[in-house]
């Protein structure tokens, strides 16, 4: 009996040194996108940025940490989420998606450059690495006036349009009204004279 | 693998030592040692890691892909933009790059060879070429469940129904109206005469009927009139001559 628990302690301790092993030869790789999902990059108007973290390694990534810091503060202005995630685990296969929504103050052309990652690549790993995402590239942020010049809904143009079709209308529309009103006043007139003269 | 790919490449730049990169389709996702399968048309996107393990700079140049003849990789069938990224990598360092391409909707149902090739330079300026991916891909047809052309294939069949029935409800009222002919010239017949009866040829069916009512039961109504020959002579003489015969 106790020869039989030593032999299973013994085993249980070598399973954990080859798992050990494993776990040293094994690391985490994270692939990082950074997108940008709008189609029109416009002056004061949102762009939403979405970053994407892949670990295609075969062990889990430790304390992820990105920032991005290509946005200055002087020509971007961050309206929803924030340029600096932590993450304290991602498993092997699994992902993350983190979306930021940034505004530009004013228009021109923005290389969108990438944001940079570290993490630990297992659990025992000491050394953290370091990894930079893919970058969007260059992009033109147009003026907002020219990009409501394409796609404004042109609601005051169209009452203005309203407004001077109006006469145009309204006349003819009113002459034909006191002619038709003039008549039926008439021929109510008439059918009372006729109930009269029953 | 690398034999399996066109010539020149044996003779062109090699992969470096120092460079490791892994692939990853990001759209459409595939579960990993499964074929790929690419919709045809469609965007696809992966993304391409690159870990320098050398003690040097490794500049990412550009990305190259291409559909190859299946059977033959010397055959190009399709190639795809060459994308220059000039990204600087650090040693121990890694960087991801993205790439999308659209497989053209004419190579829907065929396997390819699909290659995608990374070029980067070290220091001190040796170009290498690593192929990052190398495999066979299956180009699929996307099954859509309503595209515009069918969409508006049911529209115009639609009209083309409409139009049979407003064009048979036309022939009906038609072969109707045909049929109680006698009936209804009869009715309208003495309709007509009325209107002979009238002094002047004077259409009066657009008044409303209070009018005409109060028209005929005027002392100066026409009703009186018929009567005197010169009013209407030419119906008086018609109609003479057709009671003679």
């Amino acid at each position: 009996m106790k020869s039989l628990c030593v032999a299973v302690l013994l085993l249980a301790v070598s399973g954990l040194v080859m798992s050990a092993e494993e776990d040293s030869s094994s690391q985490a790789k994270l692939l990082v996108s950074k997108q940008i999902l709008n189609k029109y990059l416009v002056e004061d108007m949102d762009i939403v940025l979405k970053y994407s973290l892949y670990n295609v390694g075969s062990s889990a990534a430790v304390n992820v940490a990105l920032k991005d810091s290509s946005f200055p503060a002087d020509s971007f202005s961050v309206v929803g989420g924030s340029l600096e995630l932590n993450v304290d685990r991602i498993p092997p296969g699994a992902n993350v998606s983190h979306v930021v929504v940034v505004r530009p103050r004013k228009p021109g052309y923005f290389n969108f450059s990438s944001a940079e990652v570290n993490y630990l690549p297992s659990d025992e790993a000491k050394q953290p690495q370091f990894a930079v995402s893919s970058e969007p590239g260059e992009g033109g942020i147009i003026a907002f006036r020219d990009f409501d010049k394409k796609f404004s809904p042109h609601v005051l143009d169209w009452a203005a349009f309203a407004v001077m079709t109006l006469p145009c209308l309204a006349i003819p529309f009113l002459l034909w009204w006191s002619s038709k009103s003039k008549y039926e006043a008439l021929v109510k007139g008439g059918k009372k004279d006729k109930s009269n003269k029953d | 693998m690398r034999g399996v790919t066109e010539g020149d490449e044996d003779t062109g730049p090699k992969a470096s030592p120092d460079a490791e990169t892994t692939i990853l389709f990001v759209n459409p996702v595939t579960q990993p040692g499964s074929p790929l399968d690419l919709p045809a048309g469609r965007i696809a996107e992966f993304l391409v890691g690159f870990s320098n393990k050398g003690k040097q700079d490794m500049t990412l140049e550009l990305i190259d892909a291409s559909f190859r003849y299946a059977m033959d990789y010397n055959f190009y069938m399709q190639n795809f933009s060459t994308i220059a990224y000039q990204q600087v990598v650090k040693p121990s360092h890694e960087s991801t790059i993205m790439y999308s391409f659209i497989p053209a909707e004419t190579f829907a149902g065929r396997p390819f060879g699909f290659t995608v090739n990374l070029h980067y330079k070290d220091a001190a300026g040796v170009i290498y070429r690593q192929a990052v991916f190398n495999e066979t891909v299956n180009v699929i047809e996307i099954e859509e469940g309503l595209d515009g052309e069918t969409f508006f294939l049911y529209v115009f069949l639609a009209a083309c129904v409409v139009l049979l029935l407003v064009a048979g409800q036309q022939f009906l009222y038609s072969v109707g109206r045909g049929s109680r002919g006698g009936r209804s010239a009869g009715r309208k017949n003495p309709a007509v005469e009325t209107g002979t009866n009238n002094p002047n040829d004077v259409d009066y069916d657009w008044l409303p009927r209070e009018t005409l009512n109060s028209i005929k039961k005027s002392p100066k109504s026409p009703k009186m009139s018929p009567r005197s020959q010169k009013q209407s002579p030419r119906t008086r003489k018609v109609k003479r001559s057709q009671g003679d015969d």
